[in-house]
Order: structure tokens, then C-alpha cells, then sequence
């Protein structure tokens, strides 16, 4: 794994998205050396596979939190 | 058989009642409007009191013959008749007048509170905090048995993925307020990345603790984003005033804060089939560049190139050629110009002209001159005789001396004269001789008598003494 994939690992999806499309714009402009923009390309692609997980990962917590004497407390919570 | 009657039969019966019975006729009563509505035929509204409520219609009629403008929460005294709604069976008070009776404590003690925050900046646009557009965890407070909660589970699922966090709250009643301060704080110290506070629609009572100065507080002071979900689309509450964002529904606020995830993946798409595109630009413009640079280094392209240059070079040369021969034509007849000018020729055609010129005005003046003659002339004329027939009586008189001149000549002919008996003696010369003197011996003589002429010759001649 690169370095590159391991920062994006720990993107947020908004981030991500927003460094894909300047990634993308960057690109679009044009002027660029055909090795940074290969490079740019790679990063890009990385930047939407990561992006694409997070959408096709709809697993959710729905929980509620209570104050306790032991603090703050979150339990499962049923949805009828 | 007992009397069977329609339910319209009946209506009809309840409303004839009512209109009969002067207890609910032309009676003035006093209440709260709520429920306000207005439509183009007039206002319809709730006209209540602390325990009951009835419905009230004012059509626009009445409404023309008061001078306010009926609003939520008005204590209104209202002049009518009680009316039945035969289609619904349902009773209402039909406002024929109405009287302003106080503003309702409530709305007071609403827009007291209200213009309050409002000056310390609590509702100022510009501290509005932005919702996050993908927010991991949403927290809610609401209540744990309503249909607020269930409502933002249902809709959030096919959106967004977010976790969702409840922090239960009484929404109504006793301790509604405090219960929701708890709640946001709650969720502030969880870290939330967005709250959600909220409940169904109700009665004014029932939405009371979002008009509390203390709710609006911890909404203003919460690290989190506030989206409030209040009521319903009319009702505004204080918390919808404070709030970063004001969302009509529960369900409204879920979709408000949770983007659909058909509308991310398209735009993700979009997003995919534009760097493609960019990438295959940049990688085909890199190619065109080699390629043109590749032909450039083929000899036969050089070949051409220098073709094309030498093309070039002869095009400008003939546009050279022509524009020098162009120069020369232009000054040629400059010149021919010029030179025409300065020849002898020309010089004595010049002199010609003048001279012309000259006997023009000659001629002129000699024809001013003869004219002038002619009218002195007839001035002359004018003056005295004509010359002609002065000259013909000098004539006249010449002539007449003449002839008696020549009868006094004739007197005179000496040929005349012989004829008397005279002789006349010329020389051999013909002169006659009239002196002895002008005689020598030996002269012949012509003797010339009146008949003839006899010759002689002279022997002697004497002087007279």
C-alpha cells in the first residue's frame, strides 16, 4: 500500500470527494507533464475506489445515550 | 313502522334547529384564533378558550367590515350565528363581526422573547454554522416513543450512511424544556457532527418549550450544528429562529441533512468520467506532441519544409518585381510629365497663344474704335450738310464758269480770225511767227490763210522803225 492509500484510508468521504474533483479540475486544465499527470491520474482513481466503499458501506449504528452516576452510556436501540 | 330519514334528511333537520333557536343565534363570543387559514373565499380558524375550541369561518364579506387583520393567537370577540355544515355534519360559527378583545398572553410573551434574542444577535444569518454534507453520526433529541424518531431512521436509510444517535427527550408538558437542554448537551459531549431537535406537530401548548428563552440558549450555545424540526410548515417556533437550519418536518430535516445516495453516486460518476476523459486528453495531446515533433525529424518532411520555403521566397520575389515596376511606371510619367513642359515647342506655342490673345483685344479695341468713328459720323451728319452735296454745287458753279469762259475763248481762236482776211506765218517748227525778228533770209514759211496754206520762202525782210 502506499503512502497515498494509507492517507486516503483515513479520509472522510467528504474529503475524499473534494480531493477527487480538484484532482479531476487539475487535470481537465491540462499543462502538465505526462508523468505528474499520470500520478494524478493514479491518485484520482485511488480517491474514487475509496469513495465508492464508503457509499456501498450503508451499515449503521442507530443507538440512544443516557447520563449515568458511571458517565455517559449508549445502548442499541430497536426500531419497530 | 317507526320514521326511517336520510343522514342529509337529518343534517338539514339539526341545521333548521339552529337556525330557529336564538340561544346560538346573533351572539357575540370570546376566544383565541388558532389554526389560522386563509383562503380566497375568507378566513377559516379555531376560535378557543382554556378547555374548548370551536370552528369558525369569517368570509371575506365580514372580514371587509373590520379593520385589523385577524392573526394567530388574537383574543377576538366574534358576532355571528352558529351554522351547520349539512355535507360533513359538522357545526361551525359563521363571523358576521369581530372585535379585537387583547392580545393573547402567549404571542406577548412569543414576540417579547423574540425581539429579545433578536437584538443580542441569536438569529443573526451570519452565525449560522454549516451543516456538514456528510455527516458520520446525527444525534436527535426527541422523544423515544414518537413518530419523530422513527420518521428519521425511515427516511435517512436510503441515504447517506450515518449513524444516529438519540438523546430521549419529553417534548411537551412539565419539564419539556429542561429535558431538551439536557438532550442537546448530551449530544454536544458525544461529539455529534450535527443534532437534530425536534417534534410533531401540535397545538400552540404542545410546541411551548421551543419557544423557551432557555431551549433557544443551548441551541445558540451547542458546538454541534442545530437543525431545528418543529411542528409543522406554518409554525414557527424560537428554536426554528435560533437553529443553523429550519427544517418543516422531522422527515424534512433527515433529507435536509442526509444527501441521496443515487445523487452521490451520479455525481461520484460524473466525477469518474471526467478524469477518464482527462487523462486520454492528456495522454493524446503528449502523443500529438511527439508525433509532430517525430515528423519534423523525417528528412522527407525536410525536404518539403525547404520546398515550402523556397515557394515562398519566389512568391515574395515576384511581388517584389511587380511592385518595383510599379514604382518605375508611376515616376515614368512624372517625368513625361514634367518634361513636357520644358520644350521649345511648347514655348512658342505659349508665345502663339499670347500673341493671339493679343490681336483679340487688338480687334477689339479697333472695332470699339470704328464704332465710335460711325457715331461721330452721325453726329457730324447731324451737325451740318453732307459733304457730297456740297460738293456737287461747287461743281455746278466750275461748270457754269466754264462755258462762258470758253464762248469768251472762242471770241478768241485765231483760226477765227483769218477768216476776216488774216494770214497766219508759222516756222518750219510750227510756231507761229509774229515777230520779223524770229525771221531769218533763206526761211521757208508756211503761210496760213482762211482756205489753205501756201509756202514761202524769205528773200528779205525790213524792220519797222
Amino acid at each position: 500500500m502506499t503512502d497515498f492509500e494509507e492517507e486516503v484510508q483515513k479520509m472522510t468521504f467528504e474529503e475524499s470527494i473534494a480531493t477527487l474533483e480538484s484532482l479531476v479540475k487539475e487535470l481537465e486544465n491540462g499543462g502538465i507533464d505526462l508523468d505528474k499527470s499520470i500520478e494524478i491520474y493514479e491518485k484520482a482513481v485511488i480517491l474514487r475506489n475509496h469513495c465508492r466503499k464508503i457509499l456501498d458501506d450503508s451499515e449503521r449504528r442507530i443507538e440512544k445515550i443516557m447520563e449515568t452516576a458511571d458517565g455517559l452510556k449508549t445502548e442499541d436501540m430497536r426500531i419497530d | 313502522m317507526p320514521e326511517i330519514i336520510s343522514v342529509t334528511e337529518l343534517n338539514t333537520r339539526v341545521r333548521d334547529i339552529f337556525s330557529v333557536t336564538p340561544a346560538v343565534n346573533d351572539i357575540w363570543v370570546s376566544g383565541e384564533i388558532s389554526n389560522l387559514k386563509k383562503y380566497t373565499t375568507g378566513y377559516y380558524f379555531t376560535l378557543k378558550d382554556a378547555s374548548s375550541e370551536i370552528r369558525a369561518v369569517m368570509f371575506n364579506s365580514a372580514r371587509a367590515r373590520i379593520d385589523f387583520e385577524p392573526r394567530e393567537n388574537m383574543k377576538v370577540a366574534v358576532f355571528g350565528s352558529i351554522d351547520l355544515y349539512v355535507l360533513r355534519g359538522s357545526y361551525q360559527f359563521k363571523v358576521a363581526t369581530m372585535r379585537q378583545s387583547g392580545i393573547g398572553d402567549r404571542y406577548l410573551a412569543f414576540e417579547a422573547l423574540k425581539k429579545k434574542l433578536q437584538e443580542e444577535g441569536l438569529f443573526e444569518p451570519s452565525r449560522k454554522r454549516v451543516i456538514p454534507m456528510y455527516p458520520k453520526t446525527i444525534g436527535v433529541v426527541t422523544s423515544q416513543s414518537g413518530a419523530v424518531i422513527h420518521d428519521i431512521i425511515t427516511t435517512s436509510e436510503s441515504r447517506y450512511t450515518a449513524n444516529i444517535l438519540l438523546a430521549p427527550a419529553l417534548v411537551q408538558g412539565e419539564g419539556a424544556a429542561d429535558s431538551i437542554v439536557a438532550g442537546i448537551e448530551l449530544l454536544n459531549k458525544a461529539k455529534v457532527d450535527v443534532i437534530i431537535v425536534g417534534r410533531g406537530g401540535g397545538s400552540i401548548e404542545d410546541l411551548w418549550p421551543f419557544n423557551e428563552e432557555k431551549v433557544a440558549r443551548a441551541i445558540y450555545s451547542s458546538a454541534a450544528p442545530v437543525v431545528s424540526a418543529v411542528g409543522h410548515e406554518t409554525d414557527f417556533t424560537i428554536a426554528d429562529f435560533v437553529a443553523d437550519l429550519r427544517a418543516p418536518t422531522p422527515t424534512g430535516a433527515a433529507a435536509l441533512i442526509l444527501r441521496d445516495k443515487n445523487e452521490i453516486r451520479s455525481q461520484l460518476s460524473s466525477l469518474s468520467q471526467r478524469l477518464e476523459r482527462a487523462i486520454d486528453n492528456t495522454i493524446r495531446a503528449h502523443k500529438h506532441a511527439f508525433e509532430v515533433l517525430d515528423a519534423r525529424l523525417d528528412p522527407s518532411n525536410a525536404r518539403n519544409d525547404l520546398d515550402m520555403r523556397r515557394m515562398h521566397i519566389d512568391d515574395l520575389s515576384k511581388s517584389m518585381d511587380y511592385a518595383f515596376t510599379n514604382t518605375v511606371r508611376t515616376m515614368r510619367s512624372r517625368f513625361d510629365l514634367l518634361d513636357s513642359r520644358l520644350r521649345p515647342e511648347r514655348a512658342i506655342e505659349d508665345i502663339k497663344d499670347r500673341r493671339e490673345d493679343v490681336e483679340d483685344i487688338m480687334s477689339a479695341i479697333s472695332s470699339d474704335l470704328s464704332l465710335k468713328m460711325e457715331r461721330y459720323t452721325m453726329r457730324l451728319d447731324a451737325i451740318g450738310e453732307r459733304p457730297e452735296n456740297r460738293i456737287q454745287s461747287i461743281l455746278q458753279d466750275s461748270e457754269d464758269t466754264l462755258e462762258s469762259d470758253s464762248k469768251q475763248l472762242e471770241g478768241l481762236n485765231p483760226l477765227n480770225v483769218l477768216t476776216r482776211g488774216y494770214s497766219m506765218i508759222t516756222g518750219p517748227d510750227g510756231t507761229v511767227i509774229t515777230s520779223v525778228g524770229g525771221l531769218n533770209v533763206g526761211n521757208n514759211v508756211t503761210i496760213r490763210m482762211r482756205d489753205g496754206t501756201a509756202s514761202a520762202d524769205i528773200t528779205k525782210k525790213e524792220m519797222n522803225q
